[in-house]
C-alpha cells in the first residue's frame, strides 16, 4: 500500500467517508435492484390484465351479438395501432383464421412471450419490439389469440434504469461528501482536544476545551471527562504549590535563625550556647523534613504492601499504656476503653500505633496539667470506631477543618512548638486505611473519632 | 577494630571516617560499590558502613551480594530515604540496621558499638547479671543486692534491652525501635518518662547508680 494511501486512510474524514460511500453503494444496490424487478412484475402484471379484460369485452360481445359482431370488433381492433402495439386473432374450432392481424403463431400456449420473429403477422412491427408477450383465451368455440409488444416493457424499464443509475451516482457521491464532512468536523474536534491538551502540556493549565451546551455525542462526553481531569490536575497543581509556598515559609523560618547564628558565630567566635542552639535548629529543621517525607510517602499509597489484618484493639492498648506514664508525669490522666477481643483492622500496624500515638500525644501536649484523656475502641455503624477525647479548651468550630492542613497551627498553640504536621500526618495514614477522620465538641474539650471500615472482610 | 565506610559523598565519608579514627577505630573508605564489594570480600572488618546510594552498584546490591559471598560481618545502612518500607528493604537485603540520613555521629557510634560486642549466644544466656543486678530470662525475675525488684512488662523488657547492651551507649532512637518498636520520633518525652521510672524501681532504692545518661548521645547501664 502506498504511504500516502495509507496515511490518508488513518484520517478520520477519510476513512468515515469511505466507509458512508460504501454503505451507501450496497445499500441502493439492494435498494435499487428491488425497486427494478418490482416494476417489471407491475407492467407485466397490468399488460395481462389489460389483456384478460379486453378478451372478457369481446366474450361478452360474443354472447350479446354472436360472431358476425365479434369478428368485425376484432377486424376493427387490429387495425388500430395502438401505442403499446397489439395484435390480434380470432380462430375458428377448427383453427381456420377468422380475423385480425396476426397470421400465424408458432406453439400457442395460454400464456407466453414470443420472440418477434416467431410471430407472424400482415403487419411490420416497431423496429423497437424484440417480442410479444401472447395470451389465448376461448370464447364460445373460438380461440380469441391477442399480443402485446414488449417496447413498453422496455421502455417503462430503461426510464427506471436511467433514473436509478441516476440516483444511485448521486447517493454515492453523496455518501462520500456527507462522510468527508461528518470526518472534518470530527477532526476539527478532535483537533480542538488536541489543541488544549497541547495548550496545557505547555503550561496554560486554564485551558478548557470549549463545549457546546446540549451536545450529548461521544465526543462531547469525551471532552467534558478530559474538562474534569484538567480541573482536578489543576487543583492538585494548585495545592501543590500551595504546599511548596507553605513549606518554603516553614523552613526559611528556622533557616533564617540557623544562619544568623552561625554569622554570629564567625564575628565573636562559637560559643557552647550558639553551637548547641545552631544544632538545635537543624534538629527541628530534620523532623519537619521527615514529617513532611513521611506524609509524602503516605499519600502515594505505597504502604500498602504493608497492610495486614491487624488487631487494632492491641495496638491501641499497647500505644496507650506506653503514654500512661508521660501524661502522669504531666499531671494528667490516660484510660483505654479497649475491648479484651480483637478488633480486625486491615492496615499497617507501625502507621496504626503512629496514628493513636500522635493524637495522644496532641491531647498530652495541648492540654494543661489536670487534665484528663480517653482512648475508646468501640463497634460503631460500619466499623470500629477509635476515639481519643480530652477534656481541655477544645478546637473552636471554624478551626476544625484547618488543623488537618499542613502547618497549620492555631494561633494559640503557636507558641507551645511543634511542627503543624501532626494532624496532617494523621489525616493521611486515615485516608491510607480508608478511615473517615472527624473533630468533635467533647463538652469540654475535643474528641477525636476515626471510622474504619469492617476489616474482617479484608 | 576495622570499619568498611562506603560512602560516595567524599565529605560525609570524610566526617564518619574522622570521627570513627577520633575514637579509636580503623576506618577504610571505598568511594563506590564496586570498590566496596572488593573491599568487603578481600580483607576481614568488624562493621561495614554503607550508603544506600552508590554509584556502579547500589547499596542494598552491595549487601546482597556480600551476604552471596557468606561473609557474616554486620551491615549499617545510611541512607537518605527513610520510609519504613526502605528500611525493611535494607533489612531484607541483609544488613543488620539502617540509619536514616541526617543524624549525629553519636546515633551511628551507638549503633556500630551495639553491632560490634553483640554476644554471639545471647539466645542461650538465661541469667544476666551486672553488678548487683540480675535477671533471670526463664522466671522473669529481677532482683539487686538480693532484693526482688517487681516490674511492668514495659518497664522488664527495657531493662533487657539495657542489660543486654550493658557498657553500651543506646541511644534514645534505639531504644524507641528495639522496646516500643517506634519508628518514629515521639514529641513528648516517652523514652525519659519510662527510664526515669526505671530508675526510680531498679536504681533509686540502692546505693550505687547502673543507669547512667551518657549526654549529648542515650544511656548506659554499667556498674
Amino acid at each position: 500500500m502506498p504511504e500516502w494511501f495509507q496515511s490518508g486512510l488513518d484520517r478520520t474524514s477519510v476513512r468515515l467517508s469511505l466507509q458512508f460511500a460504501f454503505l451507501y453503494a450496497i445499500l441502493s444496490a439492494v435498494m435499487f435492484f428491488s425497486a427494478y424487478r418490482m416494476t417489471d412484475y407491475e407492467v407485466r402484471d397490468w399488460i395481462t390484465e389489460q389483456m384478460t379484460a379486453d378478451a372478457a369485452a369481446l366474450e361478452r360481445t360474443y354472447d350479446r351479438h354472436g360472431l358476425q359482431l365479434l369478428t368485425e370488433r376484432v377486424a376493427v381492433l387490429s387495425e388500430f395501432s395502438f401505442e403499446n402495439e397489439r395484435i390480434y386473432q380470432l380462430r375458428g374450432p377448427d383453427g381456420v383464421h377468422l380475423a385480425g392481424n396476426i397470421i400465424n403463431i408458432d406453439q400457442l400456449g395460454a400464456r407466453n412471450y414470443m420472440p418477434v420473429t416467431a410471430v407472424v403477422s400482415d403487419k411490420m412491427p416497431d423496429p423497437e419490439i424484440s417480442g410479444y408477450w401472447i395470451q389465448s383465451d376461448r370464447i364460445g368455440p373460438y380461440t380469441l389469440v391477442q399480443g402485446t409488444g414488449d417496447h413498453v416493457i422496455a421502455e417503462v424499464m430503461e426510464a427506471l434504469g436511467a433514473a436509478l443509475v441516476a440516483g444511485y451516482i448521486l447517493v454515492v457521491c453523496g455518501g462520500l461528501i456527507i462522510g468527508k464532512w461528518v470526518g472534518v468536523r470530527t477532526e476539527r474536534r478532535i483537533g480542538r482536544i488536541m489543541d488544549t491538551l497541547e495548550d496545557v502540556s505547555r503550561g496554560a493549565l486554564a485551558r478548557r476545551i470549549p463545549v457546546t451546551a446540549g451536545d450529548r455525542d461521544d465526543l462531547s462526553r469525551v471532552s467534558g471527562a478530559v474538562n474534569a481531569a484538567l480541573d482536578q490536575l489543576q487543583t492538585l497543581l494548585e495545592s501543590q504549590k500551595q504546599i511548596a509556598t507553605d513549606i518554603a515559609h516553614d523552613l526559611r523560618t528556622p533557616l533564617q535563625r540557623l544562619r544568623q547564628r552561625l554569622e554570629r558565630m564567625i564575628d565573636t567566635g562559637a560559643s557552647d550556647d550558639n553551637l548547641n542552639a545552631a544544632l538545635g535548629e537543624t534538629e527541628n529543621l530534620i523532623e519537619t523534613f521527615k514529617a513532611l517525607l513521611s506524609i509524602a510517602q503516605i499519600e502515594s499509597g505505597i504502604q500498602h504492601e504493608h497492610f495486614a489484618a491487624v488487631d487494632l484493639g492491641s495496638i491501641a492498648r499497647d500505644v496507650t499504656e506506653i503514654y500512661q506514664p508521660v501524661a502522669e508525669d504531666e499531671g494528667q490522666s490516660l484510660t483505654a476503653l479497649v475491648p479484651e477481643d480483637p478488633v480486625p483492622v486491615c492496615g499497617d500496624p507501625a502507621l496504626l500505633g503512629q496514628l493513636i500515638s500522635n493524637l495522644i500525644e496532641n491531647a498530652i501536649r495541648h492540654c494543661p496539667s489536670g487534665a484528663s484523656f480517653q482512648v475508646v475502641l468501640e463497634d460503631g455503624v460500619d466499623g470500629p470506631l477509635l476515639s481519643v477525647s480530652d477534656d481541655g479548651q477544645g478546637i473552636p468550630d471554624q478551626e476544625a477543618e484547618k488543623v488537618f492542613r499542613r502547618f497549620y497551627r492555631i494561633e494559640k498553640s503557636r507558641t507551645s512548638g511543634g511542627h503543624g504536621l501532626g494532624l496532617p500526618l494523621v489525616k493521611a495514614i486515615c485516608r491510607l486505611h480508608n478511615a473517615a477522620i472527624t473533630l468533635r465538641d467533647n463538652a469540654p474539650g475535643l474528641r477525636v473519632c476515626v471510622a474504619f471500615p469492617r476489616g474482617d472482610h479484608a | 577494630m576495622r570499619i568498611l565506610v562506603v560512602e560516595d559523598d567524599l565529605e560525609t565519608a570524610d566526617y564518619i571516617c574522622s570521627s570513627l579514627g577520633a575514637q579509636g577505630y580503623m576506618p577504610q573508605h571505598a568511594a563506590d560499590g564496586k570498590e566496596g564489594y572488593l573491599q568487603a570480600i578481600d580483607s576481614d572488618f568488624d562493621v561495614m558502613v554503607i550508603d544506600r546510594m552508590l554509584p556502579k552498584l547500589d547499596g542494598l546490591s552491595l549487601v546482597k551480594s556480600i551476604r552471596i559471598a557468606d561473609v557474616p560481618t554486620p551491615i549499617i545502612i545510611l541512607s537518605a530515604v527513610g520510609g519504613l518500607n526502605d528500611r525493611i528493604e535494607g533489612l531484607e537485603a541483609g544488613a543488620d540496621d539502617y540509619l536514616v540520613k541526617p543524624f549525629a555521629f553519636s546515633e551511628l557510634h551507638a549503633r556500630i558499638a551495639a553491632l560490634m560486642r553483640r554476644p554471639p549466644m545471647r539466645t542461650e544466656e538465661t541469667l544476666m547479671k551486672v553488678a548487683d543486678l540480675e535477671v533471670d530470662l526463664v522466671r522473669h525475675s529481677v532482683e539487686r543486692a538480693g532484693q526482688p525488684i517487681i516490674l511492668q512488662p514495659r518497664e522488664y523488657r527495657l531493662l533487657v534491652y539495657l542489660l543486654r547492651n550493658a557498657g553500651k551507649v543506646l541511644t534514645r532512637t534505639m531504644l524507641l525501635e528495639a522496646v516500643w518498636d517506634f519508628h518514629f520520633d515521639p514529641r513528648t518525652n516517652v523514652v525519659e518518662t519510662h527510664i526515669s521510672r526505671l530508675r526510680n524501681k531498679v536504681d533509686k532504692p540502692f546505693a550505687s547508680t547502673l543507669i547512667h545518661t551518657v549526654r549529648g548521645a542515650g544511656y548506659s547501664l554499667h556498674a
